[in-house]
C-alpha cells in the first residue's frame, strides 16, 4: 500500500475506527487492491495483478476508477475506504467500476464519518459488469449523528453476469439518507439488490431502487428491510420492468414501525413483454405477533424477543 | 397401603392445594377450572376443568374448530380466559402472560412455527436455556428428531426450511429448554410418514426427565400414545379418562358432539 506521507495520521485514525468498530483490518495489507479516501485525499492506493485503481482529487472529493481485466478471480475484495474525520463539511466521490469478462470480484466498501455532525456525502458510482462475470458489493457504513447521505449507483450486468449489492446502515444513525440504485441487465444477466436500514428518531430514509430486465431470461431481486423507530420518515420505491423475454423479477419490502415513524413503501412492476413475469411481496407493520410469541415462549420478554427478530432482519 | 385421591381429571382443582400439604405431589399440577373464553360475540370454550399432573403424558383430543388449540394458548398464557382460572402448582397464573408462565416451567410448540430471518438454528435452539447448552447436546437432540447436525445447526430459520423442518426445529428446542409442562400443539402436522415414531421417541425422552407432555390432536393414534385424554368438542369437555378409554369413544362417536351447540 501506497500512504502519502502527511498523510500517515488519517490513515491511522482510520485504521483505529476500523479497529473499535470491528470492521476487517486486514483489507488494508498489501495484498488487498485498494483506495483510501480521506476528506478530499487520496490517502492511500494499491494495486494487485489485475485490478488497476487510478485516483483523482477534484473540488471537495475524489474521483476514481477501477478496472478489472478479463479472466480475474481475486482471493481477497477490493477495498474501496471513503473516510471524512472532521465533524463538518462536504464530501463527494465519483466511482467509475468496469469488471472484464468471466472476472469475479468482491468490492467492500465502507463509508466511514464517525465524527459527523453537518456533514454531507455524496457518493456517484457506475458499475459495469462484464459478460459472464460475476461481482459482490458490499457496502457499510459509520456514521457519527449529523450525515447527510446521497447515493447513486448505476449498475449495467452484461450477458450471463451476475452482480450482487448489498447495503447496510443499521449501527449508526441514518440521518438523512437518500438511496438511488438502478441496475440494468443484458441477455442471462442475474442482478440481486438487498438494503437494510434501521431509522431513529427524526431520521429521514429514501430508498428508491429499480430493475431494468432488459435481456431476455435476465433475473433480479430487490429486496429492502427497514426499521423505523420514533419519528422518522421513511419512503421506500422499488420499482421492476420486465422487459426481456421470460425475464423474471421479484421486488419485496418489509419495513417494521415501532412508535410515531411514518412509512411508506411503493413497490412498482411494469411490464412490456407478455413473455416477462414480475412479482412483489411488501409489508409494513409492527413485528409479527407469532413470531413474537414463539420467542417468549422460549423465556425472552416481549422486548428481548422483538430485538433479536429486528436484529436477525437486518442482519447484525 | 396408602391411596392418593383422584386428582388426574379435573374435578379435583382447589384453589389453594397448600391445605392439602400431606401429599407434596398433589401441588404439582396445572389446572384448568371452570375455562370459558368468548371472542367477538361467540363462545369458543365452556367451563372447562383439566388437571395435568407432573410426570404424566395427557391429549387433548378432538375435531378441527373443537377449541383444543385456544386451550393451549390458554395454558401457555397466549389469551386469557374470559371466565375461570388456571393454577399452577395450587396458584393462579390466570394473568400471567407467556414470558413469566415459561419461566414457571410452561412451553409450547405452536401448530405452525414461526420463521425468522436471520436467526440461525444453533443460536435458536439455545435460546432462553437456564444452562449453557453445549454442542454435543444439540447434535443429539438434533438427531433424535430427524435432523442432521451437520447440515441443519448453521442454517437460517427462513423461507428455506419447510414447515416439516420447522416443526423438527420446534421440537427439539423445546427438548432442550426442559420446560416442567410441554405443550405441543399438533405436533404431527406437517410431518411426513414418521411422525408417528418421532411422537413415540419425543414421548419417551419427556418421560426421562419428568416432563408433562400435554399434546394437542386430531388423530387418535397420536392421542393413543399418551397416558391419559381429554375429548374435546364445540368447546365442552366430553369425556376424559385412560387414553385408549377416551380413543375408543372417540371412535365410535367418530369424532362427533353428543350435544347441540346451545345446549344446557
Amino acid at each position: 500500500m501506497t500512504i502519502k506521507v502527511n498523510r500517515v495520521k488519517e490513515y491511522e485514525a482510520l485504521l483505529d475506527i476500523y479497529e473499535r468498530e470491528g470492521l476487517d483490518t486486514s483489507l488494508f495489507g498489501d495484498r488487498v487492491a485498494a483506495i483510501i479516501i480521506s476528506g478530499s485525499k487520496i490517502i492511500g492506493l494499491n494495486n494487485v495483478p489485475g485490478v488497476e485503481i487510478k485516483g483523482e482529487e477534484i473540488e471537495n472529493g475524489v474521483r476514481a476508477d477501477v478496472r478489472i481485466a478479463d479472466g480475474v478471480e481475486l482471493p481477497f475484495p477490493i477495498h474501496l475506504c471513503t473516510g471524512y474525520l472532521k465533524s463538518e463539511g462536504y464530501q463527494r466521490v465519483e466511482f467509475s467500476i468496469e469488471v472484464g469478462t468471466n472476472s469475479k470480484v468482491k468490492f467492500t466498501s465502507h463509508c466511514i464519518f464517525p465524527y459527523a455532525k453537518d456533514f454531507t456525502h455524496e457518493a456517484a458510482s457506475k458499475i459495469t459488469v462484464g459478460e459472464n462475470s460475476s461481482v459482490l458489493y458490499d457496502d457499510e457504513h459509520v456514521h457519527g449523528e449529523g450525515v447527510r447521505m446521497i447515493s447513486r449507483t448505476e449498475v449495467e450486468v452484461g450477458k450471463g453476469g451476475r452482480y450482487t449489492g448489498r447495503f447496510s446502515l443499521t449501527k449508526h444513525r441514518a440521518r438523512e439518507l437518500k438511496l438511488e440504485m438502478t441496475a440494468k441487465l443484458a441477455d442471462r444477466a442475474v442482478a440481486e439488490m438487498t438494503s437494510k436500514v434501521k431509522a431513529v428518531k427524526d431520521d429521514s430514509v429514501e430508498i428508491k431502487e429499480a430493475l431494468l430486465l432488459e435481456g431476455a431470461h435476465s433475473r433480479g431481486d430487490l429486496k429492502s428491510t427497514v426499521i423505523a423507530f420514533d419519528e422518522s420518515q421513511v419512503n421506500v420505491v422499488n420499482e421492476a420492468y420486465g422487459l426481456g423475454d421470460y425475464a423474471k423479477g421479484h421486488v419485496e419490502c418489509h419495513e417494521i414501525v415501532k412508535g410515531e415513524a411514518d412509512v411508506q413503501t411503493v413497490p412498482l412492476l411494469r411490464v412490456r413483454n407478455d413473455k416477462a413475469e414480475l412479482t412483489h411481496e411488501a409489508s409494513i407493520g409492527r413485528i409479527n405477533e407469532a413470531q413474537l410469541v414463539q420467542l417468549m415462549a422460549k423465556g425472552l420478554t416481549e422486548e428481548e424477543a422483538a430485538e433479536l427478530i429486528m436484529k436477525g432482519l437486518l442482519g447484525e | 397401603m396408602f391411596l392418593f385421591p383422584t386428582v388426574g381429571f379435573g374435578q379435583f382443582c382447589p384453589e389453594n392445594l397448600k391445605t392439602y400439604s400431606y401429599e407434596n405431589f398433589l401441588i404439582k399440577m396445572l389446572c384448568l377450572r371452570n375455562v370459558g373464553y368468548s371472542k367477538d360475540g361467540r363462545t369458543i370454550l365452556r367451563s372447562i376443568n383439566m388437571t395435568f399432573r407432573e410426570g404424566m403424558s395427557y391429549s387433548i383430543l378432538g375435531p378441527n374448530g373443537a377449541g383444543k388449540s385456544t386451550i393451549a394458548r390458554i395454558l401457555m398464557g397466549e389469551l386469557t380466559p374470559t371466565e375461570g382460572q388456571v393454577l399452577l402448582d395450587g396458584k393462579e397464573v390466570t394473568g400471567l402472560g407467556v414470558t413469566e408462565r415459561t419461566r414457571r416451567g410452561i412451553s409450547m410448540t405452536w401448530q405452525e412455527p414461526a420463521r425468522y430471518e436471520g436467526i440461525r438454528v444453533r443460536e435458536y435452539l439455545t435460546l432462553g436455556g437456564k444452562l449453557k447448552i453445549g454442542e454435543d447436546e444439540i447434535r443429539d437432540v438434533l438427531e433424535l428428531i430427524g435432523l442432521s447436525y451437520e447440515f441443519y445447526a448453521g442454517r437460517f430459520i427462513d423461507k428455506s426450511l419447510s414447515g416439516g423442518e420447522r416443526k423438527r426445529i420446534e421440537l427439539a428446542s423445546l427438548l432442550l429448554l426442559r420446560p416442567r409442562y410441554a405443550i405441543l400443539d399438533e405436533p404431527d402436522s406437517g410431518l411426513d410418514i414418521t411422525a408417528g415414531e418421532l411422537i413415540e421417541k419425543l414421548l419417551a425422552r419427556f418421560r426421562k426427565t419428568g416432563t408433562t407432555v400435554i399434546l394437542i390432536t386430531h388423530h387418535e393414534e397420536i392421542a393413543e400414545k399418551t397416558d391419559f385424554a381429554y375429548f374435546v368438542c364445540a368447546g365442552r369437555l366430553v369425556k376424559k379418562g385412560f387414553s385408549r378409554e377416551v380413543v375408543d369413544y372417540y371412535r365410535k362417536t367418530c369424532g362427533r358432539c353428543l350435544f347441540v351447540e346451545g345446549s344446557p
